[in-house]
């Protein structure tokens, strides 16, 4: 069974013009053939140069004809399923099938200070149940809902992280990679019977460095499908103007399509839109910022011409805490993404963009992704919605349709309930204590963590994952990474009666 | 702009000294808000460009200069992140600091040896990620083993990096921002 997310059943928006699509198209291939692309990877550049690119080794750049990236994108299946440990929750990427997943936090932050701290174990397993509860969350993104936590020595960061959303949720999972840290990844999904989403990262502009190839490469050689992704900013990393950044990105991110189509062709691939519009004042990446939205739209249009999915990266705003502007930034991209016909949004739980994740925000976007997937799934026309029967029946006042069978049939499909938002009239929020939608977000967060329980991994699974991270966490200390004293920390954490969850 | 300066017989102490009070211009243009990135890192280019050819000319008639301090400045290794180590690095040239910038992606022993070269007042590190912080305890301890620990002063910086964390490695000090950054440095030299 695969799981629904939204689907959108009207045409998306297209902002570009045919003509514009095809300028941008060749000005890719041209940035592609005359310019290329650094890949620091020997076995990448002998594959792609007996496959008809100019390499050069001394600067490992590497040109791609124009024919061979058409046929290369052609490979790319524009739909594909992927296999998720509980089976009800695998997904079906592609066309018009759009699944929202959460947005990571390097700490999670104080909610009455907005100051950051360092995550708990604790914290970062209930993280994932939160996600795991909410069904706007079709997933879970690499680093979510933290970069890492307590007591867990650098190496082993993205490790535990993938350690505990196993443990925690059966729904997709992808993972980042660190020094290698995919093969123990690889391993750790298999070990539960699911395919692990591997990323590759571009660091921006034209290069690939040696880790991101091989962890594509590895992703791949697994059978499993591979997410290229782009971290430029337009005006520090990549063209200040919207065309050119376009094309930047698009010349980034046809490169690894090509040798994961050469390498192993029929790789299933997702392109992810992770750019974003410099803020010329403090130099980080303008999140929120409404070139990010028009960069995403352009950016759907033209991956949908060449028929691969695509992630839009980041609805997440820059304001530090929840509040107006963090509420209007993350429902203009989100909506924006989802009206141009993106097959994932990172929304859930951001907040101060990279900074932070919290449940109560996540929580507080369920309805956003609730509210704009219900838009997407359009209006039903058909011989029982148009209701003709109904509206002669009932005819003019005082008749009325509140007491009819149709009503109680249909109401709830044709709206969207958002279960934290302050709905009620002005008499009853007085007595409910003048309560807003962060009471109402704490209440169900409150009821999750008291009530919700994730898929359990049975026992020979979960003695599978600990001993592939137990073998990791040698590997890593025979690398010099560990260093005695974060060990002993760290498998100090271990002895907990709660452990691995607490 | 430097061959200019010196094609057209400027004394080169006076052409250095009116390059870094334009630098300090742009930087205060920066700090209140007037002026953006484009405008900070154009400046540091043309300062760039310009200096050793002034700094040649010194030299050659043996004229004397000014310094704040020297600095040098990198990204720790595994982490390519540049515009808030070169934002930090205009504005200590703003400052007056003489600024040795050794790019990104630099390992320990490249800092090292870019003490060993340069003999700097104070050493700069930036790391953006969490993963990469664990790089600026390294660059402090091989300092240590090389005996060059005590030579200069250290100060850190990037999204990862807390007070915390700086206290944590024995750094000399920490900001969060750039502007305050360069304060520090000042702060770090007793001015």
């Amino acid at each position: 069974m695969t799981l629904k997310g939204y689907t959108r059943n009207f045409p998306p928006l297209e902002i570009l013009t045919e003509e514009q699509i095809e300028e941008i198209h060749s000005g890719t291939l041209r940035v592609l053939w005359t310019t290329g692309v650094r890949m620091e990877h020997k076995g990448a550049l002998e594959t792609l140069e007996r496959n008809g690119c100019k390499v050069d080794y001394e600067e490992m750049r590497v040109r791609f004809p124009p024919g061979l990236v058409e046929e290369s994108l052609r490979r790319c299946p524009s739909a594909f399923s992927v296999k998720t440990r509980d089976p009800s929750k695998s997904l079906m990427i592609g066309g018009n099938r759009l699944y929202v997943l959460p947005f990571p936090g390097q700490r999670t932050i104080d909610l009455e200070t907005w100051e950051p701290r360092v995550p708990t174990r604790k914290d970062f397993y209930d993280g994932v149940k939160v996600l795991d509860a909410l069904s706007s969350v079709h997933g879970l993104w690499s680093y979510t809902p933290y970069f890492a936590f307590e007591g867990v020595p650098p190496a082993m960061g993205l490790l535990e992280s993938l350690a505990g959303k196993i443990r925690n949720s059966g729904k997709f999972y992808t993972e980042g990679y660190s020094k290698g840290s995919e093969q123990f990844s690889i391993r750790m999904a298999q070990a539960v019977d699911a395919e692990l989403c591997v990323p590759c990262l571009l660091s921006p502009p034209l290069t690939y460095y040696g880790d991101a190839i091989e962890a594509a490469l590895h992703g791949a050689e697994a059978g499993f499908p591979v997410r290229i992704s782009e971290g430029a900013v337009y005006g520090g990393t990549a063209p200040a103007t919207l065309a050119g950044a376009l094309v930047s990105a698009c010349a980034n991110l046809i490169a690894p399509v090509v040798l994961l189509q050469v390498h192993r062709p029929g790789t299933r691939i997702f392109i992810n839109d992770f750019t974003f519009p410099q803020n010329m004042k403090t130099g980080a990446p303008g999140f929120g910022n409404i070139a990010l939205s028009l960069h995403a739209a352009a950016f759907n249009q033209i991956w949908r011409r060449y028929g691969v999915p695509t992630c839009n990266g980041a609805a997440i705003p820059a304001s530090k805490r929840m509040d107006f502007q963090g509420g209007y930034e993350r429902a203009i991209s989100t909506t924006l993404f989802a009206l141009s016909g993106a097959n994932f949004i990172l929304l859930h739980g951001g907040v101060a963009a990279e900074l932070t994740h919290h449940p109560l925000q996540a929580i507080l976007d369920d309805d956003i992704a609730g509210m704009v997937g219900r838009f997407l799934e359009g209006i039903s026309v058909n011989e029982e919605t148009l209701a003709l029967d109904l509206i002669e029946e009932v005819g003019p006042v005082p008749g009325h349709f509140l007491s009819s069978p149709h009503t109680r049939k249909w109401w709830r499909d044709e709206q969207y309930l958002p279960q934290s938002a302050d709905k009620l009239t002005y008499p009853e929020w007085l007595s409910s204590g003048k309560r807003g939608c962060l009471d109402y977000a704490q209440d169900r967060l409150d009821d999750i963590l008291a009530n919700h329980t994730p898929p359990p991994l049975t026992a020979g699974q979960e003695s599978e994952i600990e001993s592939i991270l137990e073998e990791a966490r040698k590997f890593y200390s025979g690398q010099g990474l560990i260093t005695e004293d974060e060990m002993a920390v760290y498998r100090q954490g271990m002895k907990s009666p709660r452990y691995p969850y607490e | 702009m430097g061959a200019q300066a010196v094609e057209a017989g400027l004394d080169p102490a006076d052409a250095l000294a009116a390059m870094t009070d334009a630098i300090r211009v742009i930087g205060e243009g920066f700090r209140v808000g007037d002026l953006f990135l484009p405008d900070l890192v154009g400046g540091a280019d043309a300062l760039t460009a310009a200096t050793p050819i002034i700094e040649e000319e010194i030299q050659r008639i043996g004229a004397k200069t000014e310094t704040m301090g020297v600095v040098v400045i990198g990204t720790v290794y595994g982490d390519i992140h540049t515009i808030g180590k070169t934002m930090v690095a205009t504005l200590l040239q703003a400052e007056g600091f003489t600024v040795h910038d050794i790019g990104i992606n630099v390992t320990a022993d490249e800092f090292v040896a870019g003490v060993r070269k340069h003999k700097p007042d104070i050493l700069a590190m930036s790391a953006l990620m969490t993963m990469t912080a664990p790089e600026q305890r390294k660059v402090v301890e091989s300092l240590q083993a090389e005996g060059l620990r005590d030579s200069v002063k250290i100060m850190v910086g990037g999204g990862a990096i807390t007070q915390e964390f700086a206290d944590s490695i024995g750094a000399d000090g920490y900001n969060p921002t750039a502007p305050g950054a360069a304060k520090l440095a000042r702060t770090l030299m007793g001015r």
